[in-house]
């Protein structure tokens, strides 16, 4: 976990690529409910911190009233209970490793762990309890900085570590999994297999054998991939998840039209989706989104714009937000 | 087609088989066959043991199981309800049960009395007598060991007349040589007394009295606990495979030691694994290993089936079968169940003195024992810690310097020489609050 909260770091609502990822999750519940998971009934339990924007829109645009945010810095809770948009969210001032094992088994939730640091052992400790408990049809999700890790972070792992002499690099980086995730890594990797291009693909490999491992203890159950999302607001980040999800749930996710979205991942071996975000102005969006969603080959006519771009823009612009200045 | 021989051999059961267990555990196992008997014979069953209404034995009379154990004999005696005669031709001298045999709830695979009569001895002397009939059996190792047939010669003897007076009596004399230098090295009637105390907790003075060499075992129960209002064990449970499946993790009430610390894990209420603080219940790789600060921690996995051979424990009672599917099952949610008590426990010791840390060591001081019985009868649900509410500060400390020309000059106003400076603060105070802000 990093040193300093994230809600004095990040404006939570200001985060566009945050906010596709957020808006694609509604769309998959929204896919999913259609095909019978009464996701209006699930419980969601996640960090809502002081902004509680992934609150408000399962509120309002998935009509959930179980709402659980888990806040676990003392100092936060006022400003947290102040800053609470509805009275149906209930705030709980303990960790996510104390909140998880009291989750009811009688409904069905949507666990969203979304931590702003490097994955460490106590994030893949409640991914398994999470995994371990949770009942069939919830869905659970996992979101991670895939930077390298920092001096701060590094300092569990070797105390003795001096930043002001060496500086991290793959050797360390590689030393900062092998201590919090040793078990989850596959065997023979090398230092170069831990460098800053290769981050995500370690947290990947790190998450799905947390997901799929923990799955075991369940009998007739599994936990089948839904999400698999990169994103750069500033750090670049890692969301994966899934649903735990015996026959009548895989049936059921067969049965749902989430298959037809850009996002869907129903295993961890493809490519992650990645959001990227085309620096657009206002008067580009109205243009292209007269034309979406467009043809593969098709290319705006009065600016020039690259291909990729295009095609980017083509899979995110439902869910892209538009943010304007309001006067307070 | 040729064929290679693949034949039994008695020698195997007699020398080999025999060395995976210890002494101590082979006399466990006769004390095993007693209390199945005293179950069958009452139709008693184990959730009623552990988690039936009545606290203090399910029957009112007691069985009766007394065990010798000196350098000439080891002898087991129960006044349990004894082996029918029909269970003595087909099973019980046969080595692992037939599948359509009715088991006990302790003996699952049939070996353990075979086991520990040949490794004990080379002579054995069986009695047993239910209340209509009876059966005996006396047998020489080594004679027995020269004859090709898997045959042992059984006499019919007559019933004990009441169920009460029913029962069995083994005594194994001549005993081999490495058992008796471990007997005569001293030590081994203590052992039976603490391992039987440590894994009968369920059965004694539930339903069976044990002695061992005259002294009377007491159960050690595990020590679970809660306190009101403050601190709520974590409690789970599901059903698998025919296993019924029960947990509760909690803080231990009164003396807490390393020594009882860890996970207790019953199968059909016997404990096979007590006080584990290694990795079979997940410390130092599921969550963090043990230490001495961890010491008030207790959990309990209790594993219970008709079919005994559908628990995850081993041969010889002691250890658990890693593969078992409902123990991996267990094993997560025991994870998931230890964590939350663990943060509990550190945070009792923060780098920086907290009030916080206080009122932890205070919950923890105020935990008080809890029955597994009552722990499990409520709703699934994880550890919590309800810190007690803040109290509203009411006083202040007022402290600041004063001249000393000044205190003096108070004190000759008020014509009180021996005025002490607080004493004066406060006269001053008061004298303001009097004075100026009346309501």
């Amino acid at each position: 976990m990093s040193a300093e909260s994230s809600s004095y770091r990040v404006q939570y609502d200001l985060r566009p690529s945050k906010q596709v990822e957020r808006r694609m999750i509604i769309d998959a519940l929204q896919r999913l409910a259609a095909a019978g998971f009464p996701v209006a009934d699930y419980q969601y339990t996640g960090f809502g911190s002081i902004y509680f924007v992934d609150f408000i829109m399962f509120h309002k645009l998935l009509g959930m009233n179980r709402l659980v945010s888990l806040e676990q810095t003392p100092s936060l809770e006022r400003r947290v209970s102040f800053n609470r948009p509805f009275s149906c969210i209930d705030i709980r001032m303990v960790p996510a490793s104390s909140a998880i094992p009291d989750l009811s088994r009688d409904v069905q939730h949507i666990v969203w762990l979304d931590y702003d640091g490097v994955l460490n052992k106590s994030m893949l400790s409640d991914i398994q309890s999470a995994v371990t408990t949770l009942s069939p049809g919830s869905i659970l999700l996992v979101t991670v900085d895939v930077e390298p890790p920092e001096d701060h972070d590094y300092s569990d792992v070797d105390p003795d570590f001096d930043s002001s002499k060496t500086r991290m690099g793959p050797t360390e980086w590689k030393k900062y999994f092998e201590h919090h995730a040793s078990v989850y890594l596959e065997l023979g990797l090398t230092d170069s297999d831990f460098a800053k291009s290769r981050l995500v693909e370690r947290s990947t490999e790190i998450l799905t054998a947390a997901f799929l491992r923990s799955a075991v203890s369940r009998p007739g159950l599994d936990f089948m991939p839904l999400f698999n999302f990169v994103y750069k607001d500033s750090h670049q980040m890692l969301s994966m998840g899934g649903m735990v999800a015996g026959a009548t749930e895989k049936r059921q996710i067969r049965g749902s039209t989430i298959a037809d979205t850009a996002y869907y991942r129903s295993d961890f071996e493809s490519l992650p989706f990645q959001i990227r975000i085309p620096r657009l102005t206002r008067k580009e969006r109205v243009y292209l989104d007269r034309e979406m969603p467009c043809e593969d080959q098709w290319m705006p006519k009065e600016f020039d714009l690259d291909s990729k771009a295009v095609m980017e823009y083509r899979e995110i612009y439902r869910f892209l937000p538009a943010f304007a200045e309001i006067l307070l | 087609m040729k064929y290679a021989s693949a034949s039994v051999r008695k020698q195997f059961f007699i020398e080999m088989f025999t060395r995976d267990i210890s002494l101590e555990d082979c006399v466990l196992d006769l004390i095993d066959n007693s209390i199945d008997s005293y179950l069958q014979q009452r139709a008693i069953s184990i959730s009623e043991l552990i988690f039936g209404a009545v606290r203090n034995g399910v029957t009112k009379d007691l069985g009766r199981i007394d065990v010798t154990c000196n350098e000439r004999q080891i002898k087991v005696v129960d006044t349990c309800g004894g082996i029918t005669r029909r269970r003595a031709m087909e099973d019980v001298f046969c080595f692992g049960h037939d599948a359509d045999h009715l088991v006990g709830k302790l003996g699952a695979y049939g070996v353990g009395m075979k086991r520990a009569l040949f490794k004990i001895g080379n002579k054995f002397h069986i009695v047993s007598r239910t209340a209509t009939e009876g059966f005996e059996v006396t047998l020489k190792l080594d004679e027995w060991a020269e004859e090709k047939d898997w045959l042992i010669p059984i006499k019919f003897v007559d019933g004990a007349e009441t169920s009460k007076k029913a029962g069995t009596s083994i005594t194994i004399t001549e005993l081999h040589e490495e058992v008796g230098l471990r007997l005569r090295e001293g030590g081994v009637p203590k052992n039976i007394l603490n391992d039987a105390a440590t894994t009968y907790p369920y059965f004694l003075d539930r339903c069976t009295k044990l002695t061992i060499n005259d002294t009377e075992v007491s159960p050690r129960e595990i020590p679970l606990g809660e306190s009101q209002g403050r601190v709520k064990a974590a409690r789970d449970k599901f059903d698998q495979n025919g296993v019924k499946v029960t947990l509760a993790a909690s803080v231990a009430p009164g003396q807490r030691t390393t020594e009882q610390a860890g996970w207790y894990i019953l199968c059909n209420g016997r404990v096979v694994v007590d006080a584990d603080k290694t990795d079979l219940t997940g410390w130092g790789s599921e969550f963090a290993s043990f230490q001495p600060k961890y010491r008030s921690f207790v959990g309990l996995a209790s594993f219970e089936s008709d079919d005994p051979l559908r628990l995850p424990w081993t041969t010889t009672k002691r250890d658990i079968n890693r593969e078992s599917g409902v123990f991996i099952h267990a094993r997560a949610l025991m994870a998931t169940m230890s964590k939350p008590i663990l943060t509990f426990l550190n945070s009792q010791y923060p780098s920086d003195a907290s009030t916080e840390a206080g009122d932890i060591r205070d919950a923890v001081e105020g935990v008080r024992a809890v029955s597994f019985k009552d722990i499990a009868s409520k709703p699934i649900s994880g550890f919590s810690y309800s810190p007690p509410k803040k109290k509203e500060k009411k006083t202040e400390w007022v402290r600041f310097n004063a001249q000393i020309a000044s205190l003096d000059k108070v004190r000759r106003h008020v014509r009180r020489p021996g005025l002490s400076a607080s004493e004066i603060g406060k006269l001053t105070f008061d004298h303001y609050l009097k004075t100026e802000c009346a309501d």
